[in-house]
């Protein structure tokens, strides 16, 4: 069992070795921009990924005219057919701390989008839409699939409680267990 | 807790007990890795953010599953040795010995679960770096690849669960088994999240999955230790590590952000993301069900029955309190309408009832992975 152990610490011990490429984040690169006017305000939006597709994550930047240093502001996305998350506020994008933006954010179903900002600055506050922002299907395979696939354990788990269960039926029938102690 | 107040009763087992010890408290160490993972994984993803699968939280989610695989494995393929070279195989250690592969290895019931549940964990996660290729590094807790790992985990902590469950004529069998349904029990809120792909028009199917998983698994420790405390120290165990995790989550994912020079996000809440799924209100609600198992002992009512109304009313309770706790932890969320919190509560109540039956009687099956002792009924 010591040696077990031994090499239970080994394999700790690389993992933890490996343990640099963390520092490896991914500059944030935007690929396409989309204007916005959100009263006084000019925005441009950038996207890392273009065109956006259902449930794959992206970097989104929120770039006012003249910067954010004087301004604050609301982000809300309106999904397809009306559904709406609760308004954010702007913030900086953790690795682009210059402009507001959300990391490695995906959009979780197909359709158009809207993307409706709220700034407040010098010149008042002001709001402004981005509609019609396409999300194409998804990749990969289909949901029910994944699901399927993901729910084994949990299958495996009904068949052994129901096994275990008809076994010991008998057992615990009728006779009560002692307290433990 | 009084569960710790009796002494190991047979000295004769000495050896068998420090046998099994040793492998059961790597799998449970095991565990308690991918536990304290998952809180600072999920912590970093609220607070600070940028993902790759190289991050310290996956290996520790990562090298916990291995320590689990690795231990089980080490058991089997001892307990297989020992078949053969034709020593006797101490049920104690792990419990009944079933055969896999014909009779190729002869593996411990419990082993045999939690190194499943390792290996399953490892396949997953292969499959979670394929989807994380596809779709990228978002973190969405409730991706199809997340759940198979959450459950994954799942059935190993089951297996610990299990192994414990053998030595239960030993202290630390005993401790062992609360121990892991704690782990279990604090687990279980972030696999209700899956819960979410549930259309929640009606109900809050979340609240409603993790009352249930509370219920079900603190009726589990009441049926396993049938006497008092049970419940209560199943419990009082979660609530303990629910207020280390509430520390330890936002200072892990701080330190590590500045170890590799990451900023915190702007907008963090300021509540640690785990521990505040798990419902706060049940240390006092299994209080509640011992009264209710003590009043029911006190008539001479079968414990199995009383387990049933006991649950019904901590689903009811819990399903209530999850979304009042939601908004009082969070400032901007929305208290649901009277009409919503009914039916969540009503509904947590239907599944609770359900919980404090199939929990009791998990509690005996838990039992009778022990070796038979005189005079126990059950096993005559």
């Amino acid at each position: 069992m010591r040696k077990t152990l031994l090499a239970l610490a080994a394999v700790a011990g690389l993992l933890f070795a490996t343990a640099a490429p963390a520092n490896a984040y991914e500059p944030v690169n935007i690929v396409h921009t989309e204007r916005v006017q959100a009263g006084p305000y000019g925005l441009t939006v950038g996207f890392s990924t273009w065109p956006l597709k259902a449930m794959q994550s992206l970097d989104f930047t929120f770039i006012p005219d003249g910067g954010i240093e004087d301004k604050s502001g609301t982000l809300a996305m309106l999904g397809p057919g009306g559904a709406q998350r609760r308004a954010q506020p702007l913030v900086r994008h953790p690795r682009k701390r210059e402009v507001w933006g959300l990391d490695v954010r995906s959009l979780p179903r197909p359709g158009d989008w809207t993307l409706r900002f709220t700034v407040n600055g010098p010149a008042g506050s002001g709001t402004g839409e981005l509609r019609a922002l396409p999300v194409l299907e998804q990749p990969g395979p289909p949901m029910g699939v994944s699901w399927a696939i993901s729910t084994l354990p949990l299958i495996g788990l009904v068949v052994l409680v129901v096994v275990a269960w008809r076994r010991t039926r008998g057992r615990l029938r009728g006779g009560e267990l002692p307290a433990i102690g | 807790m009084d569960l710790t107040a009796s002494g190991v009763r047979s000295t004769s087992v000495t050896q068998q007990a420090r046998t099994g010890l040793l492998p059961a408290n790597v799998v449970l160490g095991g565990s308690l890795l991918s536990l304290v993972g998952l809180t600072w994984d999920i912590q970093w993803h609220d607070d600070v953010g940028p993902d790759t699968f190289f991050t310290l939280p996956h290996l520790f989610l990562y090298a916990g599953s291995a320590v689990v695989g690795l231990a089980s494995l080490a058991v089997v393929l001892l307990t297989t040795a020992a078949r053969r070279a034709g020593r006797p195989v101490d049920p104690r250690i792990g419990g009944r010995v079933v055969n896999v592969f014909g009779r190729t290895f002869a593996a411990p019931l419990g082993y045999l679960v939690s190194g499943v549940g390792a290996a399953t964990f490892l396949l997953y996660g292969l499959w979670d770096q394929w989807w994380h290729g596809l779709y990228g590094f978002d973190a969405v807790i409730d991706s199809p690849p997340h759940i198979g790992l959450l459950l994954s985990i799942t059935v190993s902590l089951i297996g610990t669960t299990a192994v414990f469950a053998a030595a239960r004529e030993h202290r630390w069998g005993r401790l062992g088994t609360l121990a892991s349904l704690t782990v279990l029990l604090t687990f279980g809120p972030v696999l209700a999240l899956g819960l979410q792909q549930v259309p929640d028009d009606y109900a809050d199917a979340v609240a409603i999955g993790t009352s249930m998983m509370a219920v079900l698994l603190v009726s589990v420790g009441a049926g396993f230790a049938r006497r008092p405390g049970g419940a209560a120290g199943t419990a009082a165990l979660v609530a303990v590590v629910q207020a280390v995790f509430w520390w330890f989550s936002p200072w892990a994912a701080k330190a590590y952000a500045d170890l590799v020079g990451l900023p915190l996000r702007d907008a963090v809440s300021g509540v640690p993301a785990m521990p505040s799924l798990a419902p706060m209100a049940l240390l006092p609600v299994a209080a509640l069900m011992e009264l209710v198992y003590l009043a029911g002992r006190r008539r001479g009512w079968r414990p199995g029955r009383v387990s049933v109304v006991a649950g019904g009313i901590a689903g009811l309770l819990l399903g209530l309190s999850l979304p009042v706790q939601r908004f009082l932890l969070y400032t901007g969320a929305h208290l649901p309408p009277v009409w919503y919190l009914t039916t969540t509560a009503v509904l947590s109540a239907a599944l609770g009832l359900l919980g404090g039956f199939a929990g009791w009687r998990f509690g005996g099956m838990l039992c009778l992975l022990a070796p038979a002792k005189k005079g126990e009924t059950a096993d005559a």
